[in-house]
């Protein structure tokens, strides 16, 4: 249970582009993914912007075979998976497929078949109840799929961990091969926007009309997005063996649950703060050790006042420098976690913190150190991924450069 | 694995809900079967499903178990999994009369599964949001449409603050439940869990399972075992079971009911690349032998198998070719489905809440093939899932509890 794991290629699948590079490059230049709707109708629900995955070809990724079988989701799932597994260098043929396992977060997974499907069943009937698509619903898909693109055959498996399925997912992955199950995770989320979640968003009163502004005093809450972030993660001797880029290490994270309200945080951010310190203690390092925070920041008002005080808690009185890209990539749900790691291992790479954008007004019950409207260079050796999502789920992801963190230890 | 203890229970099932009524039932499986299968159906509307032959979980009431405040938005799903969560930290001494008795909040936690998440719930999103206007959705009720609503609000309703994990792997995900918390225990990250699965009876899962043909209604033979048997029959529950390391258990002078001593998982995808649905014989056979490395057992170890065979036959024939191939074909069978139907993501944690009651002397088995044991000791639990996947746990005998049969 004390063997290093190295993150050795990732790939990403969002409104701000395909493949890590243009996904960075995107973020770096302040790029806003955000535009109107085109995925459903929106007229009845009073909002109509979101941060929607364009241009997304699926013959582009995968084979007409793959195309046919998959939802949407699992193609962005899919199609992620290429690009990483083709960054990390890694030929899958080659390996034992039943130590390639599959872990992936969601929210809601296919949810656009079971709409669709009940669309049909709603307006016209039983009758028009397309069986073919049926068997196309299913959370569990996703994994599988994943799995036959690069002949995994060992444990797969699903965690909705709502919006913090991302860290959980590549949490438990990293647990997976510390507990010698494992010798490579494809792991990271996938997520889609579909009418039932954003409607349900809308009705909560927590979507903003035009753009989202975490942190700002003026933010009017969060703006949807969707898409798929993936992490090859590998065993160091199984990294060293081949060779293996290594883009990053994962520490250790922290998992909490509030038990309080399933959609309120806690007032005090009780779980929020005992996730980040059990990422720090799990890491074997302290809080003067982080570099930069990538926060949970939706731009809702809870939320982002909520962070700030944990924040402000967890680091005492050192501005340590807090972004939230979802100013960009808008709240991709249970992918956000996973496309923010991706943004997070770009910044232990360059050594640049990508910006908030959209930040006007300061708001004087957020005080953190905010990377705002410009990206800012920095030293980046230890990062933390926050993730605190409804029904109190904290997860706080931690990591490094390689050999900056102490050897991992049994846990205390 | 190190080996876990079960130290408590707690299952809402067709057959009885409470440990001791579901272990009472087991006691005679015919007259459980047709209590579970039996009267009309409180999901299924009655004109429009006339046909339907489900085993639901009749007259549940959760004010009875739960009290009548702060239920409003709770769900069909949420509501079991909460009485299965009450149910098994009072079994296991974790609390008494609601308050914590032993261990504390931040250190128990839950890992449910489910396949499907609350169907009924999105169904009515969908149904408001179509047909009427989004404006009269209920904000309340959003969250049940998340799949792991339920389990977050067990983590609510029981002050639980250890991590709460739902796991999705189809019908494997209550045994890989399993696997998750052991990965959690032995990460130090809490000092129970209560690990298990729900699935709920809903319209549009059985009509999608009667559009599929998987569903079987009426009269027509569903279950596993007979001839040309036609399909399955539905189900829903919930069951939890507590599960602490073992060391941990007997500091606290626990009663463990049995223990969970290997664990093993295999996918194993259709030659065609087409193909989606898919039942394996080699990822059960994998999944099996897997475990039973991981227990530090050989096939002959194994006293019973209590498989997920459903009733429908592509499957059923799979896994029991699967199960041939590692025990040779004479080890005794038992397939619980055919008391309280297909329950997806809950069916491992009642196939081993089952397993557990027959360990500690309920009987007799309702054998499918083979002979009835002299001993039990060692009992292999399966599921399989319709896309590739299986998953395999194995339960020992508890280590007070004297020989069986």
């Amino acid at each position: 249970m004390t063997r290093r794991v190295y993150v050795t290629g990732m790939g990403a699948v969002s409104s701000l582009g395909f493949g890590r590079e243009a996904f960075w490059q995107a973020l770096c230049e302040g790029r806003s993914g955000a535009s109107t709707l085109s995925l459903f109708d929106t007229a009845d629900l009073g909002r109509s912007r979101a941060c929607e995955v364009r241009d997304f070809r699926p013959r582009d990724h995968m084979t007409a075979a793959e195309a046919r079988r998959t939802g949407r989701c699992s193609g962005f799932a899919v199609a992620a998976t290429r690009m990483a597994v083709e960054d990390s260098g890694l030929d899958p043929s080659g390996l034992e497929s039943d130590r390639i396992s599959v872990i992936l977060g969601t929210t809601m997974g296919e949810v656009d078949v079971i709409s669709d499907l009940e669309s049909a069943w709603l307006h016209q009937g039983e009758h028009a109840v397309d069986q073919r698509l049926l068997p196309r619903y299913g959370t569990a898909l996703l994994p599988i799929h994943v799995a036959r693109a690069v002949g995994a055959r060992g444990l797969l498996q699903t965690l909705p961990a709502a919006c913090a399925a991302g860290n959980y997912a590549i949490g438990f992955a990293t647990d997976h091969i510390r507990a010698g199950r494992a010798d490579v995770v494809i792991t990271g989320a996938a997520e889609i926007i579909a009418k039932v979640q954003f409607a349900g968003f809308v009705r909560l009163g927590a979507v903003a009309p035009e753009r989202v502004q975490p942190f700002d005093k003026n933010r009017k809450g969060l703006l949807l997005g969707e898409g798929a972030g993936i992490v090859v993660l590998e065993s160091e001797e199984h990294a060293v063996r081949r060779g293996a880029p290594v883009l990053a290490e994962v520490g250790g994270y922290g998992l909490a649950c509030d038990a309080h309200h399933i959609t309120r945080p806690h007032p005090e951010g009780d779980g929020s703060l005992k996730a980040m310190r059990s990422a720090l203690v799990t890491s074997g390092i302290e809080p003067g050790d982080v570099d930069f925070v990538n926060a949970h920041g939706t731009g809702t008002h809870a939320n982002d006042l909520v962070e700030s005080k944990v924040i402000h808690e967890m680091f005492g009185g050192r501005r340590v420098p807090v972004s939230s890209i979802k100013s960009m990539l808008g709240h991709c749900m249970g992918a956000a976690s996973a496309l923010e790691a991706i943004s997070c291992v770009e910044t232990l790479r360059t050594g640049l913190f990508p910006p908030t954008t959209g930040y006007e007004e300061p708001d004087p019950e957020c005080n953190v150190e905010l990377v705002a409207n410009q990206p800012r260079e920095g030293k980046a050796d230890v990062v933390l991924n926050n993730s605190l999502a409804f029904g109190g789920y904290d997860a706080v992801l931690c990591l490094a450069r390689p050999g900056v963190l102490p050897p991992p230890r049994e846990p205390q | 694995m190190k080996t876990l203890s079960i130290t408590g229970l707690g299952v809402v099932s067709p057959i009885g809900v409470g440990r001791e009524a579901f272990g009472a039932a087991l006691a005679d499986p015919e007259q459980a079967r047709a209590r579970a299968f039996r009267g009309p159906s409180a999901v299924l509307d009655q004109e429009a499903f006339a046909d339907a032959r489900v085993a639901e979980v009749r007259d549940f009431d959760p004010k009875q178990y739960l009290g009548s405040k702060g239920l409003r938005n709770f769900d069909r799903m949420t509501c079991m999994l909460i009485v299965a969560a009450k149910h098994a930290l009072e079994d296991a001494g974790i609390k008494q009369d609601g308050k914590y008795a032993a261990l504390v909040p931040e250190r128990v936690g839950i890992i449910s599964a489910t396949a499907y998440g609350s169907l009924d719930s999105i169904t009515e999103v969908n149904r408001v949001t179509e047909l009427e206007h989004p404006r009269y959705l209920n904000p309340s009720r959003f969250p049940n449409t998340v799949i792991n609503s339920a389990a977050g609000y067990v983590g609510i309703w029981e002050d639980l603050q250890a991590p709460n994990v739902t796991v999705v792997n189809g019908n494997c995900g209550a045994l890989d439940s399993v696997l998750t918390a052991e990965t959690h225990l032995n990460q130090l990250r809490a000092d129970a869990f209560l690990v298990g699965g729900v699935e709920v009876l809903s319209e549009p899962l059985y009509l999608a399972c009667s559009k599929l043909g998987i569903a079987g209604s009426g009269d027509s033979p569903c279950q596993p075992g007979a001839m040309y048997s036609r399909g399955t029959h539905l189900g829903e529950g919930s069951a939890l079971l507590c599960v602490e390391p073992s060391d941990h258990a007997e500091e606290r002078g626990a009663h463990v009911l049995a223990q969970i001593a290997g664990f093993g998982a295999s996918f194993e995808p259709p030659v065609s690349e087409a193909q989606l649905v898919h039942a394996s014989a080699d990822a059960v056979a994998s999944a099996a032998r897997t475990a039973l490395r991981d227990a530090g057992l050989s096939p002959v170890d194994i006293d019973l198998v209590v498989s997920a065979e459903s009733g429908i036959s592509r499957s059923d024939a799979a896994e029991a070719e699967g199960l041939a191939r590692v025990f040779g074909g004479r080890v005794a069978t038992v397939a619980p489905k055919a008391l309280w139907g297909e329950t997806f993501g809950a069916a491992g944690a009642l196939s081993l809440c089952a397993a557990v009651c027959w360990l500690r002397g309920a009987g007799p088995l309702p054998l499918l093939r083979g002979e009835s044991p002299r001993l039990l000791r060692h009992v292999l639990v399966t599921t399989m899932g319709y896309y590739g996947t299986a998953s395999a746990v194995v339960l020992r005998r508890g280590p007070n509890e004297l020989d069986r049969r």
